[in-house]
């Protein structure tokens, strides 16, 4: 992977060569990955790529032009390529706001330690030591990986960015011979912070738990949602719901509500780029300076992300959230939900009869102007009846308004957990009363 | 190059390999985007590197380089990794045997869609969304123009020697409605940036958007104002669009054979079929269900000459006549049902380890007409082009979201639409449910491009094929949503 002077060094070299107003990106990657399965590796690969894209302006027209072949002749074909590109592209909605100041920001922290810990033969061994807790009716399944990236910018006014990302994922499905099964996983970017050998036990004990799951029927539940499923639906609702231009052609479930309460007083939602509970991102794809944001404040909308084009549109200020994709605008990818003051075995005590669930599988989007999610449950189901958890449930597909959802909000955990999505968020476990399940996964 | 490859692939024999592949990919892409009758998106990009796959003492290594200067440090790479992988190694990975090839293979096409300028394919979607607005009041409108060539080299140590040329072209035109409370979308040819061929910038022009973009934008309107959907139990007919999607996640990726044996469980999941049923009659459908597999059909988004295993690309009866007959194929998963590769395994890029991927899972046409299968429903709905997708990590209970209803009274369509339909179903009684599918007249291929599987998450380009569909009895809406 690059560091910030060999990434530099190239952008200068590209810019040295553009004629118009001009960004310069590089995205820098190394990425080692060990995936499991049936308790055995069954793909390990290292793949490295640099990848150059030139972003060329002149007045309204803009033109993009990617590569990874990073020799002087390519980077200059390149350039060519997006400059000739300007002679017949008609004019693009607005005139580019040309970056000037900070003329730089970095972030190049890293955890020397994840090279050490968790290089191609630590995490084979680290596997191993997972896997050969269980018993021999129990396999697992799941990846351990290490990605190291950078992004770094820089354009034609002096402008310089780079931002340093290490990202270690582990996840492990653990299965009984019948089926059932539980799961664990960890996103971070410190070494220290990921106990493998802890997460294959919280998912074969999941597992254990999960035998002999019984059918229950559809309808409206009780639901107990840890962090890992907490996240999928803040990441769906950050998609389709907390970018300012989904209020703008109004497909977005918050169209209309900023300032309004929305959901309950015990909801706060915020976006951190900074918090190292999160992975830190100081500067987004177009080079702006993220702004932390307060979107979802005791229930009431506060503030949305934007990208450049979206907040010319709103006459305001870039937040720094674009993911260079016009189509999306701006996007929260450093989501924090304020915790609250219980702990999950409160949630469950205080339960009658509902539905534990540890995470979603295959979530998307019915209706985005009514926050309408479906995902069905997997790995880890169990059912609650007066306060203890009887059993493990099959799984079953909820379809639920997340208008309706998080304002039925009865208990937040004080704990959180960083939880790896499109971004990492750092989420408490929810008690959720009134949640629809509107079908099972049963084979008749 | 030829002569590079060779000598990496003897070093590695020497070093003890029982089996090595390089891939070399040069992948050119071009994606133009307007939108509201300016350009929102231009964008072209190049990726050129290596991958080199080995199994050694039965382990399985993988390393790849943008830098070819580095492939024989690649290929050392990929040793160590297998090395690691031995750590943790239950079973020997086996090939199924393969006929060892030297080819080459092109994609046919008429016109190179690179050599066309981009200023006549803006031109073309600006006038498709003009055309949309022509008569409807619009709050947005979209085009999309996606294009691909994919120069491959493939060498192995058994001998093969393979080249392709791979092109795609793709386009779409989007009109979006809006009122107080809402705001609908529908599209054209399909949702999600149109459909996609493996052919030249002819396909474009055969897709005619302009000549459809006034009844896009004046349905856009429709539907925004329209009743929401019913919810209960209907027969329905199902276009070839929102089909495709339906063969996609309910038969295409439940007879992927590395999902059965389990190696996809911890992310996509598992499939409800396990290896025995190929010889059990297992009924996955009714009579009317006839599923191919078929990487040779032209223009098919799942069309190729050869896998990433160097296998030829075929064709393959899934189902036939609703009984279950073989899931698609490695060589290192074909061998554990005692067969050879029906070539299906392919990598998105020189960067990405090949897994099984869809070629084009084809449902066979019938015999009807489409006025015979609206004909035979007394009170049901015609549903098009999906709008949301899910199902189980077994592949058995989906839920799709599709663009618009129209209703079905007394065995004619009413002119009346619905918006926000849903329905959902089990996987083989959905399919137990079919009882008519239109003849060929009415088969459409469609090319869905963003099928992502695997970790690191690869994006398959796959194809189906499909005619209007009737089912009986399928569950409408969801009671249960507030």
């Amino acid at each position: 992977m690059l560091n910030k002077k060999s990434a530099y060094e190239i952008i200068d070299k590209a810019l040295s060569y553009c004629n118009y107003y001009t960004m310069v990106t590089l995205k820098s990657k190394d990425e080692g990955i060990t995936r499991f399965a049936n308790s055995e590796i069954h793909q390990n690969v290292y793949n490295e790529d640099n990848l150059l894209t030139i972003s060329v302006y002149d007045g309204k027209k803009e033109s993009k032009v990617t590569t990874n072949l990073l020799d002087e002749d390519n980077i200059k074909a390149a350039i060519k390529d997006a400059e000739e590109n300007l002679k017949f592209i008609p004019d693009g909605e607005m005139e580019i706001i040309e970056l000037t100041e900070p003329t730089e920001i970095t972030y190049e922290e890293y955890d020397e330690e994840l090279d050490k810990k968790f290089d191609t033969i630590s995490r084979s061994n680290l596997v191993k030591e997972g896997i050969d807790l269980l018993d021999k009716d129990y396999t697992a399944a799941g990846a351990l990986s290490l990605i190291k990236s950078a992004l770094a910018m820089g354009n034609t006014r002096g402008v310089k960015r780079y931002n340093r990302t290490d990202r270690l994922d582990f996840n492990t499905v653990v299965m009984y011979k019948d089926g059932s099964s539980g799961y664990a996983g960890y996103t971070t970017n410190k070494a220290h912070e990921l106990d493998v050998v802890k997460e294959f036990k919280t998912a074969y004990e999941k597992a254990k738990m999960s035998v002999n799951a019984i059918s229950i029927e559809p309808g409206s539940y009780t639901v107990i949602l840890e962090p890992e499923a907490v996240n999928s639906l803040l990441s769906y609702m950050g998609y389709v719901g907390f970018s300012a231009k989904s209020t703008q052609i109004g497909t977005g479930f918050l169209t209309g509500k900023i300032g309004k309460k929305v959901f309950g007083d015990n909801i706060t939602i915020k976006d951190d780029a900074y918090s190292e509970n999160t992975l830190p991102f100081y500067f987004d794809f177009e080079g702006y300076q993220k702004k932390p944001l307060n979107i979802i404040e005791k229930g009431v909308v506060k503030e949305l992300a934007y990208d450049v084009k979206s907040a010319v549109k709103d006459n305001t200020e870039t937040t720094g959230h674009s993911v260079d994709s016009p189509k999306i605008g701006g996007l929260a990818l450093n989501l924090i939900m304020d915790g609250g003051d219980k702990c999950i075995e409160d949630l469950i005590k205080s339960t009658k009869k509902g539905i534990l669930v540890t995470r979603f599988h295959y979530m998307n989007i019915v209706n985005p102007r009514q926050a309408l999610l479906t995902a069905l449950t997997r790995d880890g189901t169990f059912l609650i009846e007066d306060g203890e958890i009887k059993c493990g449930v099959k799984n079953m597909r909820f379809t639920e308004s997340m208008l309706n959802a998080f304002n039925n909000v009865v208990g937040i955990t004080k704990e959180r957990r960083k939880v790896g999505k499109f971004g990492v968020s750092y989420v408490p476990a929810l008690k959720i009363e009134d949640f629809h399940f509107t079908g099972k996964t049963e084979l008749n | 190059m030829k002569e590079r490859i060779e000598s990496i692939l003897r070093l590695l024999k020497k070093k003890g390999v029982s089996y090595a592949d390089i891939r070399i990919v040069d992948r050119v892409k071009e994606n133009i985007t307007t939108e509201n009758l300016k350009v929102q998106s231009i964008s072209n990009s190049r990726s050129k590197g290596v991958g080199i796959r080995v199994v050694l003492n039965g382990s399985l290594g993988f390393a790849s380089t943008q830098d070819l200067s580095l492939m024989e440090e690649t290929a050392l790479k990929a040793l160590e990794i297998a090395k690691a992988s031995r750590v943790l190694q239950n079973e020997s990975i086996n090939l199924a045997p393969k006929d060892v090839v030297v080819d080459n293979y092109k994609t046919p096409i008429e016109i190179d869609p690179f050599t066309v300028c981009k200023s006549e394919k803006i031109k073309l979607l600006i006038n498709a969304e003009k055309t949309m607005r022509e008569e409807a009041t619009l709050v947005k409108t979209n085009g999309t123009m996606d294009f691909q060539k994919e120069e491959k080299i493939f060498a192995d140590t058994d001998g093969s020697y393979i080249t392709q040329l791979l092109y795609e072209s793709g386009a779409g035109i989007e009109a979006s409605a809006k009122n107080e409370h809402d705001v609908q979308k529908r599209s054209y040819p399909n949702s999600f940036r149109g459909n996609h061929a493996t052919a030249g910038y002819e396909y474009i022009s055969s897709l005619d958007l302009i000549g459809n973009a006034k009844r896009v934008g004046k349905e856009a309107e429709m539907i925004v104002n329209a009743e929401e959907c019913p919810s209960g139990y209907y027969d329905i007919v199902i276009d070839s669009s929102q089909l495709a999607l339906q063969i996609h996640e309910s038969i295409g990726h439940p007879i992927e054979l590395d999902r059965v044996f389990g190696t996809e469980v911890s992310l996509a999941g598992k499939s409800f079929l396990n290896e025995s049923m190929i010889n059990e009659n297992f009924k996955y459908g009714s009579e009317h269900v006839t599923v191919i597999a078929d990487a040779t059909i032209p223009k098919g988004l799942g069309s190729y000459g050869y896998d990433d295993d160097g296998v030829k690309g075929q064709k393959t009866t899934i189902i036939d006549k609703g009984i279950f007959k073989n899931f698609i194929t490695s060589r290192d998963t074909a061998v554990k049902i005692n067969q050879a590769s029906n070539g299906t395994n392919r990598a998105d890029g020189w960067q990405k380890l090949p897994i099984i991927r869809m070629s084009n899972i084809n449902l066979m046409p019938g015999d009807k007409e489409f006025d015979e299968l609206i004909g035979g429903i007394k009170d049901g709905l015609y549903l098009c082009t999906n709008k949301s997708w899910s199902i189980d990590d077994l592949r058995i209970n989906f839920q799709f979201a599709c663009e618009v209803a129209y209703e079905i009274k007394n065995g004619k369509l009413t002119g009346k639409l619905y918006k926000n339909p849903i329905y959902t179903g089990i996987t083989p009684e959905f399919w137990g449910s079919c009882d008519g599918v239109c003849n060929e007249k009415y088969w459409t291929l469609f090319g869905i491009p963003n099928c992502g599987k695997g970790e690191p998450m690869q994006h398959g380009h796959v194809g189906h094929g499909s005619s209007p569909t009737r089912f009986r009895n399928v569950k409408v809406g969801v009671k249960d949503v507030k």
